[in-house]
């Protein structure tokens, strides 16, 4: 099959469920398309900044507008828009820089930005990245296996490890606890934001996969990091690289003085909590002001643990969303720790001792898989049998069903 | 060849979790093995019940065949509806053409569905049959969905560390717990304090349930079968006078037999006292047998229904039935 047909089916099968989803939002998505290829058309023959700015403020004042109307409304937000925009935007900046060419046909500059998978939950792509790998993509044997292998281990991150902590971190909001609770609550919610998040990823790179395209990863064991820095380049690359390549470099970056420098790196941090909301900016300063501390000891073990405690502490704000209500809950566990309430409580945040079983073995058995790689080396036949145990674990172990409330990706709604 | 053989053995492992994992009704609400009882019959029945609890905890068959020499089964569930009798029914004459359908007209005054575990009770076991898949639309809840009635392990697959000796004990065997679908209650719960009359808003059967009212007798028309209509006795105060005579309406407009047996509870010779299990909602066993005794015979003369007591080869399989069932209430 000639390529453009394929690329054309695939575009109008994301266009269709796009349409499905959220026809809404289509408004929105084609105004980023048809306004971001024209300008990059014009941009590519007479480099001009007033053109670049206006393709990217178009770009941005329809992102800000949701960004802020949710915070009072509680309104649909276009699909992907969080997602679609980083891409537009990085796009136009490096078609003005020369990076690369612009894409001349529309089919496939609309494919690159209409490409569902990475709609819900990204990761974002730049151009250059993606598009061999999306245009000239071919269905293989191998990668159908190594693709489902990936979809069935991002069901079982999801379903098995993230579904079961997401009921007790809701137990401790819904029942208002306060001190030890909060620590907990936020020990689990790095596991819980890595699992629900990069499970989801995974199923977009597995998907992708078995469609003959490769994606660049968006984790590398960021929980195993030794510094805060180290952290934010391992999580969520895709977005970190973006911020890196385009906030804090255009800052001077670190060619500057050091306290420009420091600086530099709040900005980028707040443009980090900004991309999640307004209400994220204190997450992104705390996460900022963490990387500047950049706090360590000789222990490459106690570095670990003390990177994981404190990245930890911050995710309150991706717990309670109201920022007062965080700090009050953060407080807490230094005012009022009350650990012995936490442990005569252990068995009421609605896991039975056999799920809190189920959710260490799990996590130990993650860490395992994953430490072997994304995309085992094994025989197809030892593959097929990896799937049929991992469907099966997720069958049977998966929170899922009446009941149970399988809360959506989370990070679907940034 | 070796991916085949592996692709087969996670769908036998798959197939055995979905029946591991799947309630097995058989220690523990047996109510929810009635609807499969009936497939492990092995004589046709001149007389079928339908119904909720009302039937399958008055109405004793064996008691009737022992009597009157008539063959009949009750096809109850806990809370069946309408539709899900129809459905039922339906079904039923994919195996047999009895010559009276009885059906208890209780559940004619619910017109919504009630809760996803009383349809679990009622389907889980049915055989798949376009009436399954008719039933199973006809009552899913939204929040239920057709796949999880499919495969069980959809539904039941936290039931993983909720696993009971009967689970392994069933997995590939069944046992009957009741006598032709009635289920044996022995206590005694005599009637102390009912519950006070509610006044309703609407005391109208809706228009879906008459539907499902005309498409049972329809079907019974169709077949051959004389449709009967029956309200078993109680004390509770909820079958009102306004749900009374929209049966008796009915009944007379479509020249329907209908009993009511709340009123002749006397001539029955139900003592409340003795007689049932939970107070006067449902009759126990004495009761059963009583109210049996009594509409048996009214079958028997009304609808000179054949005594198969003289019939070697069924008598013979009632035989081994009523020995069981003596050998339980005695």
């Amino acid at each position: 099959m000639a390529s453009w047909i394929k690329n054309l089916i695939i575009l109008l099968t994301c266009v269709t469920i796009y349409c499905y989803l959220n026809i809404s939002g289509l408004i929105f998505i084609l105004t980023s398309i048809i306004t971001t290829y024209i300008i990059s058309l014009i941009l590519k023959n007479k480099k001009s900044k007033i053109l670049l700015t206006i393709g990217i403020l178009i770009n941005l004042i329809i992102l800000l507008s949701f960004k802020t109307i949710i915070l009072y409304k509680s309104i649909v937000v276009p699909l992907g828009i969080s997602y679609y925009t980083l891409q537009v935007i990085a796009y136009l900046v490096d078609i003005y820089k020369n990076k690369y060419e612009p894409c001349l046909n529309i089919i496939n500059f609309s494919l690159y930005i209409f490409y569902i998978p990475c709609l819900f939950i990204g990761p974002i792509n730049r151009y250059n990245d993606i598009e061999k790998e999306l245009f000239n993509s071919k269905i293989k044997i191998n990668n159908l296996y190594n693709g489902l292998c990936r979809i069935c281990f991002g069901l079982f991150k999801k379903l098995v490890i993230a579904s079961r902590i997401s009921i007790i971190i809701n137990s401790i909001v819904q029942n208002n606890y306060t001190g030890s609770y909060i620590l907990f609550s936020c020990l689990l919610y790095t596991l819980y934001l890595y699992t629900d998040f990069s499970g989801g990823i995974d199923i977009v790179l597995g998907i992708s996969k078995m469609l003959g395209i490769t994606l660049k990863e968006n984790f590398d064991r960021p929980l195993f990091s030794e510094s805060i820095k180290q952290f934010w380049n391992r999580w969520h690359i895709a977005l970190s690289s973006f911020l890196k390549d385009y906030v804090y470099i255009p800052l001077k970056g670190n060619r500057c003085s050091k306290i420009r420098q420091k600086i530099n790196i709040l900005i980028t941090f707040l443009v980090s909590g900004l991309w999640h909301g307004f209400n994220y900016l204190i997450w992104g300063l705390g996460q900022g002001i963490l990387v500047i501390l950049n706090i360590k000891t000789s222990s490459k073990i106690l570095n670990v643990i003390l990177t994981y405690v404190l990245v930890s502490l911050l995710w309150v704000f991706f717990i309670y969303p109201n920022n007062m209500e965080a700090i009050f809950k953060l407080t807490s566990i230094f005012t009022n720790f009350n650990l012995g309430s936490l442990f005569s409580n252990f068995l009421n945040l609605g896991l039975s001792i056999s799920n809190y079983l189920v959710l260490i073995i799990a996590t130990i058995t993650l860490f395992i898989i994953e430490k072997k790689g994304p995309y085992l080396k094994i025989s197809n036949n030892k593959k097929l049998i990896l799937i049929g145990t991992l469907i099966l674990i997720v069958l049977v172990f998966g929170v899922y069903g009446i009941g149970f409330q399988v809360e959506q990706f989370v990070y679907s709604k940034f | 060849m070796k991916k085949v053989w592996i692709i087969l053995i996670f769908i036998i492992l798959f197939i055995f979790l979905n029946k591991l994992l799947a309630p097995k009704y058989m220690d523990y609400l047996k109510e929810g093995n009635m609807t499969y009882e009936y497939y492990q019959e092995k004589t046709n029945h001149d007389v079928i019940f339908i119904g909720d609890c009302e039937v399958y905890a008055n109405i004793s068959p064996l008691t009737m065949y022992e009597q009157y020499g008539i063959t009949s089964y009750v096809r109850g569930n806990s809370q069946q509806l309408i539709w899900q009798s129809y459905y039922l029914l339906k079904e039923t004459l994919n195996y047999e053409t009895p010559a009276i359908v009885v059906l208890n007209v209780n559940a004619l005054r619910y017109d919504k569905k009630v809760s996803e575990a009383y349809n679990r009770l009622m389907i889980d076991k049915m055989k798949w049959s376009q009436e399954k898949i008719d039933l199973i639309k006809a009552s899913m809840l939204e929040e239920e969905n057709f796949l999880s009635y499919v495969f069980p392990i959809l539904r039941y697959h936290d039931r993983f560390d909720k696993l009971k000796l009967e689970d392994f004990k069933y997995l590939f065997k069944e046992k009957s717990n009741t006598y032709n679908g009635f289920l044996v209650n022995k206590k005694v719960k005599p009637v102390k304090n009912l519950p006070t009359k509610r006044k309703l808003a609407n005391y109208s059967f809706s228009d879906n349930v008459y539907n499902y009212l005309d498409k049972i007798r329809k079907l019974c028309a169709e077949n051959n079968i004389k449709l009967v209509l029956m309200k078993a006795p109680s004390l509770y105060p909820y079958w009102y006078l306004e749900y009374e005579n929209q049966v008796k309406e009915y009944a007379e407009k479509y020249k329907l037999d209908y009993y009511n047996f709340i009123d002749v509870s006397d001539t029955i010779g139900i003592d409340y006292q003795k007689d049932t299990y939970d107070g006067g909602l449902h009759l126990n066993l004495n009761g059963a047998i009583k109210l049996s005794n009594y509409f048996g015979n009214i079958l028997k003369n009304k609808y000179h229904l054949k005594d198969y007591r003289s019939d070697k080869k069924v008598n013979s399989i009632y035989e081994e039935k009523l020995k069981k069932f003596k050998k339980e209430v005695e």
